[in-house]
């Protein structure tokens, strides 16, 4: 072997770590014990190596980038996840429709609330986040956004929401009951989703307490006065209990704070 | 081979390498952050096409390469949204990704390189792959990813000879 053809193959030289072990480069680095001008070049090409890389290496990714990543990734096994649950439902559905059919009346009952909430993840968490109305990082104007279009909303919203961030808001009508969507952003920059609906709209049915988990989502129900809240995050559980039931929730019970009652404006179905 | 790939692990230690590889093609943070996320969402949905685990880094950076070319293609495609090299150039000088001027130093002089050994040289660089990697990523013999590197170096070495940078990484030859 040349020196040229040694210097060739020793190009592709990491280091002894990554590449020491490959037989490729063991005849052009043996030839260096005999090849002074060899060894200069390839010590020289290391150092550039290394300079090179540590240099590209302070080009910093932006700080929210694995956070984006890691939420896009966890929304797609949502998805995923809920997929077949869906179409499961469906069949379901459809065996059982004929008997649902009997028993339905306008109140519902715990299919109700079950469709409800399949309807509600599956709003929140589409891909690349939920459509909003409005996209603004204020609360006040996501607020303001939801009175002015007769939508339900929390007038007392948590203690330590109310200093943060929001993506949006949206407002819509399920089962022709008016609804509402407001997003947060937690400081992790997961998305925290409140949804606001008229408790009529889930009939008779029970809304169970606590928080529960839906795939890679953590999710609680609660009631406020005539509103049933719909509490949906990706982020850690204790901290959606932090957020949520430990900043104040208990001060607002009795209905105080709710507002949109009874208005009906609706403007498109969810 | 897991059915499931530890995807939270892969981002973990892979997404500042993919960054760099997206920065350096499209020369925008933005859309290096875009291009990134992507890659993975498709390794999401595509993991059980990924047979052999330890090719992964292959795979995304092969990945990210393609998704790169698709949106060059879509752009032609909608002459309205250009792109072209001279406001590359000004995205870079006001990006603040390049905090350290050496970085940008090099990423002017890679900019610089032949586009046949450019793609190589950042592959080796900016993702760390070995010559057998590279050689899968851009499906080439790897006997031309050798000459490639090497050529590709040297071109490097002169026009980081040649760079009026106070924080010059290769002395000017006297």
């Amino acid at each position: 072997m040349n020196s040229d053809a040694a210097k060739e193959i020793l190009s592709a030289y990491r280091s002894a770590d990554r590449d020491g072990a490959d037989p490729i480069f063991h005849e052009a680095l043996n030839q260096m014990a005999s090849d002074s001008e060899l060894k200069k070049w390839f010590e020289e090409q290391q150092d550039l190596d290394r300079t090179i890389r540590e240099k590209l290496a302070s080009i910093e990714p932006p700080a929210d980038l694995q956070a984006k990543i890691l939420a896009r990734i966890r929304g797609e096994k949502v998805r995923r996840f809920a997929l077949p649950q869906v179409w499961l439902a469906a069949a379901a559905c459809l065996v059982v429709g004929g008997i649902a059919l009997f028993y339905s009346n306008r109140h519902g009952g715990p299919d109700r609330f079950q469709e409800f909430k399949s309807d509600a993840m599956a709003m929140v968490s589409v891909q690349g986040g939920p459509a909003l109305d409005l996209k603004t990082p204020d609360l006040s104007e996501t607020q303001t956004y939801l009175r002015d279009h007769q939508a339900p909303r929390d007038d007392a919203i948590p203690t330590r929401l109310q200093s943060m961030e929001t993506a949006g808001c949206r407002a819509f009508v399920w089962k022709d009951y008016p609804a509402s969507l407001t997003c947060f952003r937690l400081p992790d920059g997961q998305m925290l989703h409140l949804v606001v609906i008229d408790r009529k709209a889930m009939g008779n049915a029970d809304i169970p307490v606590g928080v529960k988990s839906v795939g890679d989502w953590h999710v609680m129900f609660q009631q406020k006065g005539e509103m049933l809240m719909m509490w949906a995050t990706q982020a850690p559980m204790e901290q959606l209990k932090q957020m949520v039931v430990k900043a104040g929730w208990e001060g607002a019970r009795g209905g105080r704070g709710v507002a949109g009652q009874g208005e009906t404006s609706p403007r498109r179905l969810l | 081979m897991p059915t499931e790939l530890d995807l939270e692990s892969i981002v973990s230690e892979l997404y500042s390498p993919v960054y760099r590889f997206a920065f350096s093609l499209s020369r925008n943070e933005t859309h290096a952050a875009d291009l990134t996320q992507e890659t993975f969402l498709i390794l999401t949905k595509q993991q059980a096409q990924v047979r052999d685990i330890t090719k992964i880094k292959s795979w995304l950076f092969t990945t990210l390469r393609r998704e790169f070319l698709r949106g060059l293609r879509s752009q032609s495609t909608h002459p309205e949204v250009e792109l072209k090299p001279e406001h590359q150039d000004e995205l870079v000088a006001d990006s603040g990704v390049l905090k350290a001027s050496d970085a940008a130093t090099v990423m002017e002089a890679l900019a610089g390189v032949d586009e046949s050994y450019r793609m190589v040289l950042e592959l080796f660089y900016l993702a760390d792959l070995s010559y057998k990697e590279i050689a899968a990523t851009l499906d080439i013999p790897i006997g031309t990813v050798m000459s490639r590197l090497s050529r590709g170096k040297e071109q490097l070495r002169t026009l980081l000879a040649k760079t009026d940078s106070p924080n010059k990484i290769i002395p000017r030859p006297n």
